[in-house]
């Protein structure tokens, strides 16, 4: 029988285009067994692709049982043998071990990256009987046939063993931590109270979660201290433009007062203008922190969210390997031919050609490398399917973002206009754009303020038409969003890129966090302090630090996996001892604020009927079903009840109805848009949409 | 010892961590006020009670602060 040549790729997407671009026909042809696809490619000989479906393999620890901790030792097998609902990963490897029956040579086409590594080679050590020391490696960042075609020709004659070793480190450090810190706070908090409740913490959660209540806690001790600002509005050439006092800040209201009084009723007169040339340099490539931030900041997309997109988009060939760290574009992935393709679309045909026309292309590139991977740039390719909105605005924004980089500097000019006014000075201030420069590139990413003044000029008297005192107060630091969060972790070196956007959503998943303004829940800043308290070590986010660091040295060579596994052990062993003698004291205080978070969970506000009672979701009895009910009905002070729906998650909004104040529910039913549901059957807005319905029925009747 | 205000344990003080904190911050910020407002004490407490920019502890403990204030006097007439 006739040998072939096995290639393991990370996801089925990738395995079909990868044996399109590598068949000589272009047309792999999509086999099947036992629902597991995989692809044969006609190329010099026969290619079989077959994809993972993610990782196949996970650590486990040797003795069986989640009911004890410390753990310490563990082992590699399949995820099906470790977690419930993975059984399809039994045939998957099944599959994968036939085919390799009658290979005679394995190549590695995971993503080029530690996650990839790690997954090619647990396939091909322990699905394959142990051919990671005969296999080679595609290393590739975009899956354009081009790029894969000589990719394999131009295979690497082994595994990138550093890059596993650290991956190994990695998964294994982390799951230490993960399974002895999270054991031993749900077992105490289990223990204490007798009812379970999944508590979680890891080596990159504690402190990222500690980032997120340091940040509470100086919102929920701030105290906002008064303060005025003085404002001018002037009459130039039959406009009016505002101009600031020169204090931006007043500390006192009598000096305010004073100043109000001097200058009220005078004329300015223009005593110096300042004019200011400034260079805006075009933005550097984008890595995934940077796009995540600018894709929230512009689409409000979380950074989970973007990191999916963006996955899709790279599995479509539409644009490079979004998971880098990268802000440097090589000339290698030829600019031009990149943009003479993109010059097809007519959103970017005379920009294309603008940049086309140049003499030399040269990015502006950032400063972070990353040994793996170019920055994220647009392929060339055009979409084969529609795309979704979301999808359109990624691909749009790293097309724009790619354009950009290659324009030349911007030109702004700012201008400030001295007035005085009875000897008090007001800036009246003006901005504009001289020369687009790479921002016409970036078009509707662009965030800056055009502000024209009229011609003016040194000595001029202006009419000054109102002076206006504003009574401000200092504001408490802003919540950390999905975005700012990330960004956070990036500047501490904590997580890689690949982890952040899924540790933030643990966060949210846990209930230590709500809210997309991010608001730190009692249950959330009980796990800090807890931890804090008893182990401060695991949320020091030096530590985690430090690790960090080790592990990318194993990926240098220049540290060794057993010795950064067995300092890892080492820190967290007193760790856990210490947890463990502590085991009712934290059991208590944990279970008290889970007990405290779950009554909120279900709390919706005061009753608008007794006003002292709690409006409170309840089970009845006789039926099971939900409903809302006032805490006075125990005390057999009020009845006040109220039907709730029985589908779907009913969660208190913790904001008052605007039609009639009371307390309100957010309801999300799968496949249906949420709604707000007001209790109150009187209710003047219900009222109103009855009405604007028996309207439309009646104009529809006509 | 508990907290006046959240009934959490305290280190002997009148105050858990937080409303201590919290606490501190109040009585750091009244200079400010005097001299922004020329403002008492009191009116310092019940102008940063309803102020919404102030926080949840901060709150809770200018609240906690007014009460005890009124007790005093209740008791001293």
């Amino acid at each position: 029988m006739e040998k072939h040549t096995l290639m393991i790729t990370e996801k089925p997407d990738a395995a079909q285009r990868i044996a399109s671009a590598l068949d000589v026909q272009g047309k792999a042809k999509k086999m099947e067994d036992n629902g597991v696809p995989y692809y044969v490619a006609k190329r010099d000989k026969k290619i079989i692709v077959v994809p993972a479906i993610g990782h196949l393999y996970t650590v486990i620890e040797e003795r069986k049982g989640r009911n004890y901790y410390p753990v310490f030792s563990f082992r590699w097998v399949p995820r099906y043998l470790a977690e419930r609902g993975a059984k399809q990963i039994r045939t998957w490897l099944e599959t994968i071990s036939k085919l390799a029956n009658d290979a005679d040579m394995f190549i590695d086409a995971c993503d080029y990256d530690i996650e990839g590594s790690i997954i090619g080679y647990c396939i091909l050590k322990y699905a394959c009987g142990n051919k990671e020391d005969i296999s080679k490696r595609m290393k590739y960042s975009t899956l354009t046939k081009e790029e894969l075609d000589k990719s394999y020709a131009e295979l690497q004659p082994h595994l990138d063993f550093a890059l596993i070793e650290a991956g190994r480190a990695r998964h294994e450090v982390d799951w230490l931590y993960g399974v002895n810190l999270s054991r031993a706070l749900t077992i105490a908090a289990r223990d204490w109270s007798g009812k379970y409740a999944t508590l979680s913490t890891g080596r990159v959660q504690g402190p990222t979660l500690r980032f997120l209540v340091a940040r509470e806690k100086v919102i929920r001790c701030f105290v906002p201290t008064p303060f005025w600002s003085i404002k001018a509005n002037v009459e130039i050439a039959d406009s009016t433009f505002e101009a600031e006092y020169e204090k931006e800040i007043i500390e006192s209201k009598k000096e305010a007062n004073i100043i109000l009084d001097a200058c009220k009723g005078k004329n300015g007169e223009i005593e110096k203008i300042d004019i200011k040339r400034f260079q805006q340099m075009p933005p550097v490539p984008f890595d995934l922190g940077a796009l995540q931030s600018e894709a929230y900041g512009l689409f409000g997309y979380t950074p989970m969210r973007t990191s999916n997109i963006a996955q899709r988009l790279y599995l479509d060939a539409l644009i490079s390997y979004p998971r880098t760290s990268s802000q440097k574009l090589p000339p290698a992935i030829n600019y031009k031919a990149i943009l003479k393709n993109l010059n097809k679309v007519s959103e970017y045909k005379k920009l294309t050609a603008e940049l086309l026309a140049k003499p030399q292309l040269k990015p502006n590139e950032g400063k972070k490398e990353d040994p793996a991977h170019p920055a994220v740039y647009p392929t060339g390719n055009l979409p084969e399917r529609v795309l979704d909105v979301s999808e359109k605005n990624i691909w749009d924004l790293v097309v724009r973002r790619f354009m950009a980089v290659f324009g030349e500097p911007g030109i702004r000019q700012s201008m400030k206009a001295h007035i005085n006014a009875n000897d008090h000075r007001f800036y009246l201030r003006g901005r504009q754009t001289l020369k687009e420069g790479w921002l016409r590139f970036y078009g509707p990413y662009v965030r800056s303020e055009e502000v024209l003044l009229p011609p003016i000029k040194e000595g001029q008297i202006i009419n000054i038409k109102k002076i206006i005192l504003e009574d401000k107060f200092t504001k408490p630091p802003p919540r950390y969003n999905p975005g700012s969060l990330l960004k956070r972790m990036e500047e501490a070196e904590i997580g890689t890129k690949a982890t952040r956007a899924n540790i933030i959503q643990t966060l949210y998943d846990r209930k230590y966090a709500r809210d997309e303004r991010i608001v730190v829940t009692d249950l959330g800043f009980e796990v800090v302090e807890t931890l804090k308290k008893y182990c401060p070590t695991v949320v020091s986010i030096k530590l985690t630090q430090e690790l960090e660091e080790k592990m990318n040295n194993i990926q240098l060579n220049n540290a060794k996996r057993e010795d950064v596994l067995v300092g890892a052990v080492e820190i967290l062993k007193p760790v856990v001892e210490a947890l463990k003698e502590k085991e009712k004291t934290v059991g208590e205080q944990l279970s008290n604020a889970i007990k405290k978070s779950r009554l909120d969970e279900r709390t919706i506000g005061t009753c608008p009927i007794c006003k002292t009672g709690k409006l409170m979701t309840l089970y009845s009895r006789k039926t099971g079903k939900r409903f809302v009910g006032c805490t006075n009905y125990f005390k057999g002070l009020c009845k006040t009840s109220f039907p709730l729906p029985q589908r779907g998650t009913v969660r208190p909004l913790g904001k008052n109805c605007r039609g009639c104040g009371w307390p309100t529910v957010q309801v999300r039913i799968k496949g249906r848009r949420p709604w707000i549901l007001c209790f109150n059957p009187k209710c003047p807005l219900k009222e109103e949409r009855r009405k604007r319905i028996e309207m439309q029925n009646m104009r529809q009747g006509n | 010892m508990k907290c006046k205000i959240c009934d959490r344990e305290t280190s002997g003080n009148e105050y858990c961590e937080l409303h201590a904190r919290a606490y501190e911050s109040i009585v750091k910020k009244y200079d400010e006020w005097k001299k922004a407002l020329e403002i008492s004490w009191k009116e310092y407490l019940s102008e940063i009670a309803k102020n919404p920019l102030t926080g949840e502890w901060a709150r809770e403990v200018a609240e906690h602060l007014m009460k005890d204030g009124e007790e005093q006097n209740v008791a001293k007439g």
